[in-house]
């Protein structure tokens, strides 16, 4: 079917079917003729409205597929293009669930406005001033190159007309597609149709998501566009690093990071006074308990017990808290 | 050394002493601390332990120096005052680097790290290979 909606082949689209062109033999064309005689009655499917072949300009067309049911059932048939058609159509609308739940995650704001300052300058000089929320964004923007496209997707996410008009015609229960009509029409211009299809039932079963998504954006309506497009970049990322102290996402536990800060090269000397240098490392902290401290990367130390990643770090006594905020300032 | 550059040298020196001295005390691996600025003449004859003392007794912080003495001071309970890799000893111009503001006024910088060692393992004395700032 894919190739059928991939080429320039010229299909009919008769109430609801996709008709395709007749295959050309002389038995086919004997059966034809019969068919078509004059004063025969021609053969109706179950559906007396639908024949079975029809005649356009002189060629001959034989029904095929159901495109409603191709339509309502295209995540069965075929379930790897559907969930592609079903990304690209939550992206256009920067609906993903990394982008919706990045404006409301409240660990990431922790991590953002009040682990993150205590470890990056945040003044120039002499100067010590505590940052407000809007001004850390300023300076992350001002640190961080964050790629064209996510400024370009934060004015798409902070114009939120098209979702509304989205969100009307779910709630009034318009059509939000028109279908293709009658007649004939090239694969491709099917197949583009046939899209715009599937993303209008996506967003029809996504009806939550954009009541939820539209909240969000009125909210952030004000807020400057280039703070939108860090947010954005953190989304798509799930990672930031400033002076070097960062986060990543932790992907086995959903909303939930791995806080860390960069060591420099170091040295440990001995009783003997010999010293030993050490490579940098990220020294980390989950935000998902227990917080205790642990190296990133394939290390070897006096502190850790194997040369792997992800050890932690020996601390005799320590009794990691339960809370996330000053655990993370004050152990890394 | 020729004696014109031994002269340079005492006379930069010298000059070096007329700058005020910024000290920064930075708890843990902050990327800010506590700053605290002596006019010159006023810290030449003390020690550098003696001024984060003078400047960690300071009356009068703000609300943020408040939190930041207490981190140092939490820092501090067991931990130790280095500066440049090592545990500070002697004057603050031993380890004074020459710096100067955006309206290019010089003074002479101390960066000053409370650092509590890790409580695990054995105990190794830690040096920061890196710049402190």
């Amino acid at each position: 079917m894919k190739q059928l909606l991939d080429s320039d082949l010229e299909l009919v689209v008769e109430s609801n079917f996709i008709y395709l062109p007749l295959l050309f033999d002389p038995g086919i064309e004997k059966e034809i003729q019969s068919i078509f005689r004059p004063g025969k009655q021609i053969e109706y499917s179950a559906q007396p409205d639908l024949k079975t072949i029809i005649k356009h300009k002189g060629k001959y067309f034989v029904k095929a597929l159901n495109l409603h049911s191709l339509f309502e059932n295209y995540e069965a048939i075929n379930s790897y293009d559907y969930r592609r058609l079903r990304n690209d159509c939550l992206l256009k609308y920067q609906l993903t669930g990394e982008v919706n739940g990045i404006f409301l995650d409240e660990t990431l704001k922790i991590i953002l406005f009040q682990v993150m300052p205590h470890f990056i300058k945040k003044n120039r000089g002499l100067t010590r001033k505590k940052l407000i929320d809007e001004e850390i964004l300023d300076l992350i923007n001002k640190k961080i190159d964050i790629p064209i496209i996510y400024y370009k997707n934060a004015e798409t996410f902070q114009d939120f007309e098209p979702l509304k008009e989205i969100l009307e015609s779910l709630e009034n229960e318009t059509p939000i597609f028109k279908p293709p009509g009658n007649g004939i029409l090239t694969g491709r211009k099917l197949r583009d149709w046939f899209h715009d299809a599937v993303q209008a039932k996506v967003l029809k079963s996504e009806h939550h998501r954009i009541a939820k998504a539209l909240k969000v954006r009125k909210q952030f309506s004000q807020a400057k566009p280039e703070h939108i497009a860090i947010l954005l970049y953190i989304a798509a990322t799930g990672a930031i690093e400033i002076d070097g102290f960062g986060f990543t996402r932790n992907n086995s536990y959903k909303g939930e990071y791995f806080v860390y800060k960069r060591t420099k090269e170091y040295a440990l000397t001995d009783y003997c006074a010999r010293s030993y240098l050490f490579p940098e490392c990220r020294v980390a902290v989950s935000t998902y308990s227990p917080f205790r401290p642990f190296v990133m990367e394939k290390y070897k130390h006096p502190f850790l017990l194997d040369h792997k990643s992800r050890q932690e770090i020996c601390m005799k006594d320590f009794v990691p808290s339960n809370e996330l905020l000053p655990k993370i300032s004050l152990e890394l | 050394m020729s004696d014109t550059d031994l002269k340079k040298e005492l006379q930069m020196d010298e000059a070096e002493k007329l700058l005020p001295l910024v000290l920064e005390i930075l708890p843990g691996h902050a990327a800010e601390g506590l700053i605290d600025i002596y006019e010159p003449g006023s810290y030449t004859a003390k020690s550098l332990r003696k001024l984060c003392d003078k400047t960690l007794n300071k009356k009068n912080l703000s609300i943020e120096e408040q939190l930041i003495v207490e981190d140092i001071k939490r820092q501090l309970d067991g931990g130790k005052l280095l500066s440049r890799g090592q545990e500070i000893e002697g004057t603050a111009l031993e380890y004074a680097v020459s710096e100067q503001t955006e309206a290019g006024e010089k003074y002479l910088y101390v960066p000053i790290r409370a650092i509590r060692p890790q409580e695990g393992g054995i105990g190794l004395i830690l040096f920061d290979y890196g710049d402190e700032q």
